[in-house]
């Protein structure tokens, strides 16, 4: 499955769900910012050396880790 | 008096929101260990507090568990007439997920609440109209559009506030059996959807609002573009705190200076003059002098944080960083140290994770600051020959700072590294690096001259009184039995000559133990010490001259390296182990680090003087 951390730069990616493994609190806040299914997210950055992705969520724009970004899952691209 | 509470996302307009309300008459709150501050002033014949910006209800983080603490003791407090939400009107729908929380729970617990629409110039700017009266229908409680950058319904809104929070209390259902350990569940799970449909009908397109914010860091997050402006920043940044700052410490020291003089001139000679002197304007100067550094390391941070940098250079930082379980936020604070430790610790503020801010603060003391330059010039000219290589290009001297400052920031970096690794003590104590990247903005000068006054006020509060104490005892056992003539034969020198077992491993005597035990009070005294003890006056200005003393003296070399690696790793400033122990809130934790980090430098100043010999 693909996951956020996969999405090439300038994609406008479906979020499909997140993937268990991080801790409750951290999936809350995510689902908060609006990470849950069927949202639209555009990848706006990846940083050289598997640095932090930038994406634009609803109205803000975000910096995730690999930590956070590999367990949220996408939608294949078209 | 009764209590009018403002709440709201970071990044929102809400500290400007309360400048505008309060004036700049406020009081700020710490609380010990974590960097959430409450900030209190008079609106009116209220008392209002802002609470630290919170992105929910549901926490992430210790700092942020305090804070939604504190909003759960003003939502049973009987005293809080009104509660303030701030909304960014550029933002709706997340601005919105934490205010429809905040909405619920103030239905709850009886409590008014008024949303302030603050950034409607932006909106406008941007051609858009929001219908306030609308969104308040819609959302079922009163709406105020503002802006608290241009003033903008500014009037319309206070009258609306004050008008609410005087209002009688509608119905007065009691809330029973409510402790603030149960608030927690009454939060609506996830106000999202909600929060999408507002956003929906009345917020501005998202891609509108981040069309700018997006081209600009087209430019600074570029690997190449981005690299260079990082750079720059970071130069100026590094530049400004000893290039700026050196007129304002040196005017701080010659004005201590004229008035020591002043004063003592006055009196006469005598121990009162030379009490005067030596321990209080020496003393107590040798600390004020970083003051304006303090000052204007808080400005330019200041600065880059309120504009929107700060956060792309964590982003920037991170990768490298957290290889030694640091966070991008701890570059900034790691090179402020080497101007000094003191606001760099304050600075580890900005660090989201509490662990990492503990292990940023923890190894911040190892960064050569500037007060061990004059250290570091004395025994390098005492023990490096002035060679130069490359036809000057290379300085043999130069090369000897420059490795010293390295083993500083490698020995930090170690340090983190073992730390880092320490178990894992609960899911709060580590936040996940999700960092919002906020709107480039203008800073205000207002509030940030505010926050510069207050960070020098918060040295003086925290490391004066420690430093008056220190210095004063110093000073005490300095200066009697006073017929005994001189230094060496003063209490301390026999202090000096009692510990001198303990020396004489790292293969130097009692002079060098008491320049030792004498930079407690700040790492330079080292050099005046010294100077005294080696019958040179006004070391401070003539190092070249005390060199030449030590060498004839014969310092070995091994010993000097020993007493170099001394000051890079031991923890002796007792300002920085007062602002540790205050931003830690841990004295135990801060007294181990001092004797750590003490016996590493000493094995290693023992290591160098028998290795090397």
């Amino acid at each position: 499955m693909l996951t956020l951390w996969d999405a090439p730069k300038g994609a406008s990616v479906t979020i499909s769900g997140l993937k268990q493994g991080l801790h409750q609190l951290v999936l809350n806040r995510l689902s908060e910012m609006g990470l849950d299914q069927g949202q639209t997210v555009l990848c706006l950055r990846r940083s050289p050396f598997n640095g932090p992705v930038v994406v634009a969520i609803a109205d803000c724009v975000y910096s995730l880790e690999q930590q956070i970004a590999s367990h949220i899952f996408i939608q294949p691209l078209s | 008096m009764k209590r009018i509470i403002l709440v709201g996302k970071p990044n929102s307009g809400k500290s400007l929101l309360f400048n505008q309300l309060t004036g700049l008459r406020q009081k700020v709150a710490n609380f010990p260990g974590v960097t959430v501050e409450l900030k209190t002033g008079r609106f009116d014949a209220f008392e209002l507090v802002d609470f630290p910006g919170t992105y929910s209800m549901s926490t992430l983080s210790r700092d942020e568990d305090i804070a939604v603490e504190k909003i759960n003791q003003a939502l049973l407090d009987d005293n809080t007439a009104l509660i303030i939400c701030n909304l960014d009107a550029t933002r709706l729908e997340s601005s919105l997920v934490f205010g429809m929380q905040m909405l619920a729970l103030a239905q709850r617990f009886n409590k008014k609440l008024l949303f302030a629409l603050n950034m409607i110039d932006e909106v406008e700017r941007f051609g858009h109209h929001i219908d306030v009266n609308a969104l308040a229908a819609d959302v079922g409680c009163p709406v105020s559009a503002l802006s608290a950058k241009t003033l903008l319904g500014i009037s319309e809104f206070k009258q609306q506030a004050l008008a609410l929070a005087n209002s009688p209390t509608a119905t007065s259902e009691p809330v029973h059996n409510a402790t603030t350990a149960n608030i927690a569940a009454d939060v609506p799970v996830n106000p999202l959807v909600q929060s999408r449909k507002l956003a929906a009908k009345y917020g501005i397109k998202a891609s509108i609002v981040l069309k700018t914010q997006n081209r600009i860091d087209a430019f600074m997050l570029n690997n190449v573009s981005g690299s260079i402006a990082f750079l720059l920043v970071m130069f100026l940044l590094f530049q400004s705190i000893f290039t700026f700052a050196t007129p304002l410490m040196d005017g701080v020291e010659s004005a201590l200076g004229a008035l020591a003089q002043a004063i003592t001139g006055m009196i006469g000679p005598g121990m009162l003059s030379d009490f005067l002197n030596d321990a209080i304007f020496g003393g107590l100067g040798s600390f004020l002098v970083f003051v304006p550094q303090i000052m204007v390391l808080t400005l330019i941070i200041g600065l880059l944080e309120d504009s929107g940098y700060l956060a792309r250079a964590a982003l920037i930082c991170h990768r490298p960083l957290s290889y030694f379980g640091l966070s991008g936020r701890s570059f900034i604070p790691y090179l402020s140290a080497h101007a000094c430790a003191i606001p760099a610790i304050m600075a580890a503020r900005t660090i989201e994770s509490p662990r990492k801010r503990l292990i940023t603060m923890l190894t911040i003391p190892l960064m050569s600051c500037s007060a061990r330059l004059p250290v570091y010039a004395l025994l390098i000219s005492v023990l490096i020959p002035p060679q130069q290589y490359l036809g000057g290009l290379i300085n043999l001297q130069g090369v000897a700072f420059f490795s010293l400052y390295l083993f500083g920031i490698l020995t930090a970096l170690l340090v983190s590294l073992v730390l880092s690794r320490t178990a894992n003590d609960d899911a709060k104590s580590d936040m996940p690096f999700i960092l919002e990247l906020p709107t480039y903005r203008l800073p205000h000068w207002k509030p940030l001259i505010h926050r510069v006054v207050q960070s020098a006020k918060q040295f003086i509060y925290r490391a004066g009184p420690v430093i008056f104490v220190v210095s004063l005892v110093i000073w005490l056992l300095g200066y009697f039995p006073s017929d005994a003539g001189g230094l060496e034969y003063s209490y301390l020198g026999q202090i000096g000559h009692f510990i001198e077992p303990l020396f004489t491993p790292l293969g130097i005597d009692w002079r060098y133990g008491i320049a030792i035990l004498m930079s407690f009070l700040a790492r330079e005294v080292f050099v005046g010490a010294l100077g005294t003890l080696f019958g040179i006056e006004g070391a401070d200005e003539n190092i070249a001259g005390l060199a030449a003393n030590i060498q004839q003296d014969g310092l070995a070399f091994g010993a000097g390296i020993g007493i170099l690696l001394f000051y890079v790793v031991a923890l002796q400033c007792v300002a920085t182990v007062a602002t540790l122990k205050a931003e830690t809130g841990s004295t135990k934790l801060v007294l181990g680090l001092v004797a750590g980090y003490g016996t590493l430098a000493y094995l290693l100043a023992f290591m160098a003087a028998s290795l090397i010999g």
